[in-house]
């Protein structure tokens, strides 16, 4: 295949290297050096997509991040699909497979661009909201339809294979960019022995200076960027990271860095000996200081049909043909305000194509450019301006005429140009967009006819987007930038020679941003500001006209500055045109702000390997692989994989539940409790301090006892519970409920530090260091007795005492507790030999029916006896006399204790709070609905009065049938009653309020 | 009445135990040698982990630490105090705590000394069924741990010798430069497979080797 915009000679392509690829399903060749948009103009491929709005043919405009139309959707496969990649920012890889993101049925044949030709005209900003707006109830129906036909890239709809990863960096000077000025300035700071990071976004380093007429010390620019990245690649301490976005700047120097590592590649990474290489790569940079060395975004001038392929910013111009050899035409119009431009000019002449004039709307203008120009014989047509392009699919003449920049008008005739290519430049606009991620306001300069970065602390802006254009003086104030990072750091600079540029005499450039028209602007045929948006000036004229003079009021309601650009080419020429209408200057028009991202990134970058297996730590107890291979269903609590129960055989969970509690009532069971919270107490106040953040009274808990107790927050609401073992005068064992226990020792260690810390105690978390069994049921002290050097018998180890013996032959502290109202011992052992006792325990349990159980039963069998759960049974509104514990709370304790004062504030003593009761379902086969509301009415219509809630329910083998935990207003009061549960399909349940212990309300099980 | 319950929790004999990494498979592609490996990993399993708290201000306490451990009490964030060839580490953890590890068994005898040597305001704390040790050694570690912490790694800011606890990837750990190229990572029970299967995944690209 031909590629007829291929010149013979130079850019920085490897002509031995032809690659395939293709775009909306045509097959091209290009060459290894190519961006995707290069190879399409090298092909002549004019059109490559749809406007977003009107539904336009759309052509390349620009060769880097700003492009607004080349945004493409790649991928060969469906579950590598990117959307919304700029082509001029693809490299292009052998098979690389791409399409555009508009255009339905197709982009050459539009079924939008009918509409929008004709109804372009009465398509206003607002269009949509004003047309469809009634009835309102319509509106998500006109909207799937609306987006369908507009929209951008879509996302896979299979999973992606690659992987993405995340890197924290830290560094003393951070340069965003590589052209003159970040070169220079990461050059100075690298050979002080900074530690360095130099990022670019574009594929190879260099900016500016690869597609640059200006030699460097006398020879090309290029080879000095050699030289230079030579340099720095040595030194050991500086990070190069080409074809890496700085996508966001953070408070405090904090950036990230979006790099690209295999998209220049392959369609999916490429495996590196067998191992999966990361497709893309966050670095989380944290900098001492910022070099902002991002350059200028050239601004296109708007006029009419600015949108027809062919009309191009003259940089790219420059820039297709120095760094990719394609000369995107074949008859060139040039239209500018600035010398800067004529490069684009000079450069054409110079690829052997035709210049037909350029149009430069400056009076008079003179520079050495100008010179140039003039002594080659191009044609200046100078106080004028390219008004409009004509031409359907490609432009195929531009109309020129004498414009009067002050009054904004065309103050003489038009005449026609044939051309097929009009590039414009209407300056250069410093990328100031990651300083003001910031939140730093950019400031206008006047003399820059730009915005440049607003002050952030520790950053440093350098080269062009400082407002510093020629190249002398990027270099030089690239080495200033540098120099000043290291004073900053504490450095010092080494003695830096400036390498030798010719200094450019350029004039002065004019402020032009909108064209003016023979017809004004609201008839003259569209004259685009953001193409990516589909804004016109027309547009922004009627905003402001409809009343919206901010700014940022004229971007929602016009659309500009949206989409993957960010306003990149055309938020100045927007702002400039807003303070027209509005007769206001620039700076008092002021400017929008950007956010991150830079440029679209992937969600895969943003997760990094924070997803699938590593979304979340999973946390497992020394006894988990046993629970694995006994085919252990399980449930996450917290982070902790816990057993949820134990299915034998085809049996529904239901089943496996019954079973397991059964076993547990009537033989012996077993329960992992590692995960319960274990804080380890020591020192002389330690049971002091228990008694200030308990409810209850610790004082007279003798060694070898354990208690349950209760704690509130200074609100008087409980927030954890658990059993403290006296281990020892000065030492005590503390456990919490499993989610709670990092919590509950941030809490302890706060009211030690902050109010109490003349108490002599230490805390220490030993959850994991522990791994507790629990064994229930009858048979629970002749299984243990088998396996146990401490005696069991009741008077010897009774309810509530802890033991310290050997289990199996390692040494354990037992612990007489009970969780489930059975005869129960809590086996505690260092984790390390967890397995091997528990192992033990089931070679000597199978006689006595010994059965594992999981969290389901366990909650079963608590509930049967009453027993709350922190967090399920209460919520954080919750007294300890709300759930009938009065015998829990030691008001009569010395010294006050946490939630004492607010548990006699006359809410905490009302009788009419919601209370813990039991519920008994009428139908005793029902499981009520946990969170299900409680009615006192069962005729009652919506809006009824709610009186509580369903807190746990379930149904109970050993009684027989279902119950429930529940608060209830004055619940304690209504024990006999009869309350109603309405549920969402319209049944009413009903259920008698009970006590909450419904399973052996004397503890003579347990006290056996 | 005693004032507190200490004991040996390591059986006399028979019992084997479990590292936390007991059930941990390698999912990633590995290197069969771990001369030709960017990263190796090994874990030191068993060995005896203690909390120390006291007061770093009382010279009697530095004093009894050193004569029990035969090492001095760092009074501040790093350097490690360490004895390789016994196999003895102190590490300041914060203004009150540090950890001691031991070789494998020697907790219990570790915590007595200590208990001899100290009197007043103080504990002695043993985890050492709750942690374990891995050790990352090779030429690409510091990549490794950039992709785990966010705390600096750089020979500049992180010697050999220092030591800090920090986040890592969603949980934390303790970072302990023990050599040029020499690190160990310590790390809790619950969290050693998650935690041991990232350090996997971060390291394959680098080629990595696991000492079984």
């Amino acid at each position: 295949m031909s590629q007829r915009n291929r010149i013979e000679q130079g850019g920085r392509i490897d002509r031995s290297r032809p690659l395939r690829f293709s775009f909306n399903g045509v097959g091209y060749q290009g060459f290894a050096g190519d961006t995707l948009a290069s190879a399409l103009l090298a092909n002549g491929v004019d059109i490559v997509n749809r406007s977003f709005k009107y539904a336009r043919v759309r052509g390349i405009v620009a060769a880097g991040a700003e492009e607004p139309n080349a945004v493409v959707q790649l991928g060969a496969t469906e579950a590598s699909q990117v959307p919304n990649v700029r082509a001029t920012q693809q490299a292009l890889y052998d098979g690389l497979t791409a399409g555009s993101t508009n255009g339905w049925p197709n982009v050459d044949r539009d079924l939008m661009g009918v509409l929008g030709k004709v109804g372009g005209k009465f398509m206003p900003p607002g269009f949509y909201y004003k047309t469809f707006m009634s009835p309102a109830s319509m509106w998500p129906k006109y909207e799937k339809y609306i987006r369908k036909a507009a929209g951008l890239g879509r996302s896979p709809r299979e999973r992606d294979p690659d992987i993405y990863d995340h890197i924290n960096r830290h560094c003393d000077v951070l340069v965003v960019g590589a052209g003159p000025a970040g070169l220079a300035a990461a050059l100075v700071a690298g050979r002080a022995g900074a530690r360095v990071i130099l990022c670019d976004e574009q594929e190879e380093m260099g900016g500016s200076l690869l597609d640059s007429r200006e030699p460097i010390d006398g020879r090309p620019a290029a080879d000095w960027v050699a030289a230079v990245l030579q340099e720095l690649g040595a030194m050991p301490d500086v990070l190069l990271l080409p074809r890496t976005t700085a996508n966001g700047y953070h408070d405090h120097n904090f950036v990230t860095l979006h790099e690209r590592r295999t998209e220049h590649l392959a369609d999916l990474a490429p495996a590196q000996n067998g191992r999966r290489t990361v497709r893309a790569r966050m670095h989380r940079v944290r900098a001492g200081q910022v070099i902002l060395a991002t350059g200028t975004h050239e601004r296109p001038l708007v006029y009419a049909n600015n949108d027809v392929p062919g009309n191009m910013i003259a940089g790219a111009v420059s820039a297709y043909i120095h760094r990719y050899a394609v000369v995107p035409g074949q008859r060139l119009v040039l239209s500018t305000s600035n010398d800067h431009a004529y490069r684009a000019a000079l450069d054409w002449r110079e690829a052997g194509r035709e210049v037909v004039a350029i149009v430069d709307a400056r009076g008079n203008p003179e520079g050495d450019l100008v010179a140039e120009a003039r002594k080659r014989g191009i044609r200046i047509i100078t106080g004028s301006a390219v008004i409009e392009t004509r031409g359907s699919r490609r432009v195929s003449s531009a109309l020129v005429a004498k414009i009067d920049l002050a009054g904004f008008k065309v103050s003489g005739a038009v005449e026609e140009l044939a051309c097929d290519t009009v590039a414009s430049s209407g300056g250069y606009s410093p990328v100031v967009h990651l300083a003001a991620h910031t939140g730093a306001r950019p400031e206008w300069r006047d003399d820059v006819l730009g915005f440049v970065p607003g002050k952030v602390k520790g950053m440093i802006p350098a080269g062009g987007v400082n407002g510093v254009m020629a190249l002398a003086e990027v270099l030089a104030d690239g080495v200033e930038a540098g120099c000043r990072a290291l004073m900053e750091t504490g450095m010092k600079a080494a003695p830096l020679r400036l390498p030798e540029v010719r200094r450019v005499r350029e004039g002065k450039a004019a402020a032009l941003y909108q064209v003016p028209h023979v017809k004004p602007a609201m008839r003259a045929p569209k004259q685009f500001v953001d193409q990516q948006n589909d804004v016109t000036a027309a547009g922004i004229e009627l905003a402001t006209r409809e009343g919206f003079e901010s700014i940022e009021h004229v971007k929602r309601y016009t659309g500009m500055g949206f989409g993957t650009d960010q306003g990149k080419l055309g938020n100045i020429n927007g702002m400039a045109i807003a303070a027209r209408c509005l007769g206001q200057s620039i700076p008092e028009t002021g400017t929008t702000v950007f956010r991150p991202n830079y440029t679209p990134i992937t969600f895969g970058a943003v997760a990094g390997r924070h997803c699938g297996e590593f979304f979340d730590p999973r946390r497992y107890t020394a006894l988990h692989a046993w629970h694995v291979e006994h085919g252990a269903k399980f449930e996450e609590v917290g982070q902790w994989m816990r057993p949820w129960y134990f299915p034998r055989g085809n049996e529904t969970m239901h089943e496996a539940v019954q079973r397991e509690c059964r076993a547990v009532r009537e033989n012996v069971g077993i329960l992992d409790a590692s995960t319960l919270g274990k804080i380890e107490i020591q020192g002389k106040d330690a049971r002091e301090f228990l008694n200030r953040l308990y409810t209850n009274a610790w004082t007279k808990l003798d060694v070898g006892k354990a208690r349950y107790g209760l704690m509130c927050k200074d609100d008087g609401m409980i927030m954890d519970d658990g059993v403290t073992a006296c281990l020892g005068e000065n030492h005590f064992h503390m456990t919490t409920t499993t989610g709670g226990a990092a919590g509950v020792l941030d809490w302890m260690e706060m009211w030690h530090q902050t109010e109490w810390p003349e108490l002599e105690v230490y805390f220490n978390s030993v959850t994991d260091h522990w791994a507790a069994m629990a064994l229930n049921g009858p048979n629970a002290r002749k299984l243990l007795a088998e396996l146990t050097d401490i005696d069991l018998s009741k008077d010897k180890f009774g309810f509530m005492d802890w033991r310290e013996g050997t289990v199996a032959g390692v040494p354990a502290r037992v612990f007489r507790i009970s969780f489930t109202g059975e005869l129960s011992y809590e086996i505690n052992v260092q984790a390390n030999h967890a397995m091997h006792v528990w192992k033990a325990l089931f070679e000597k349990g199978e006689k006595y029916g010994l059965t594992p159980y999981g969290t389901e039963t366990m909650h079963v069998l608590r509930a049967e006896k009453g027993f709350v759960i922190i967090g399920q049974d209460t919520d954080g509104s919750v007294t300890p006399e709300d759930l009938g514990m009065q015998w829990c709370v030691g008001y009569k304790k010395p010294f006050s204790w946490i939630g004492r004062r607010a548990l006699s504030r006359p809410d905490t003593r009302r009788t009419d709070r919601k209370q813990l009761v039991g519920l008994k379902p009428l139908d005793s086969k029902l499981v009520l609905d946990e969170g299900a509301q409680i009615v006192l009415d069962k005729e009652v219509k919506i809006p009824m009065p709610m009186v509580g809630h369903v807190t746990s329910s379930y149904f109970s083998p050993t009684l027989g049938h279902s119950f429930a935990l529940a608060l209830l207003k004055g619940g304690s009061q209504r024990i006999g009653q009869t309350v109603y549960l309405p549920m969402a399909d319209g049944r009413v349940h009903a259920a008698e309020v009970v006590s909450p212990v419904f399973y052996d309300p004397n503890g003579e099980r347990h006290h056996v | 009445m005693s004032d507190l319950s200490i004991f040996d929790l390591n059986p006399a004999a028979g019992a084997k135990p479990e590292s936390p990494l007991a059930m941990t498979r390698v999912t990633v592609a590995t290197v069969a040698s771990a001369a030709k490996a960017g990263v190796v990993v090994r874990e030191h399993a068993f060995l005896g982990h203690l909390i120390l708290r006291g007061r770093a201000s009382d010279p009697a306490f530095c004093a009894g630490v050193e004569q029990a451990l035969g090492l001095p009490l760092p009074l501040k964030m790093g350097p490690l105090s360490r004895d390789e060839a016994r196999g003895v580490s102190v590490q300041w953890m914060s203004p009150d705590e540090w950890l001691v590890i031991v070789p494998a068994g020697s907790e219990f005898a570790t915590e007595k000394r200590l208990r001899e040597a100290l009197s007043g305001h103080y504990a002695v704390m043993n985890v050492s069924g709750g942690q374990t040790v891995l050790e990352l050694s090779g030429p690409a570690v510091r990549d490794v741990l950039m992709k785990c912490t966010p705390y600096d790694v750089h020979p500049g800011h992180f010697p050999v010798g220092k030591a800090v606890s920090s986040v890592f990837a969603k949980s934390t750990a303790i970072i302990r430069r023990v050599a040029e190229d020499r690190w160990e990572l310590v790390i809790r029970r619950s969290f050693a497979d998650y935690l041991f299967r990232w350090v996997l995944d971060a390291s394959e690209e680098f080629g990595v080797h696991v000492v079984q």
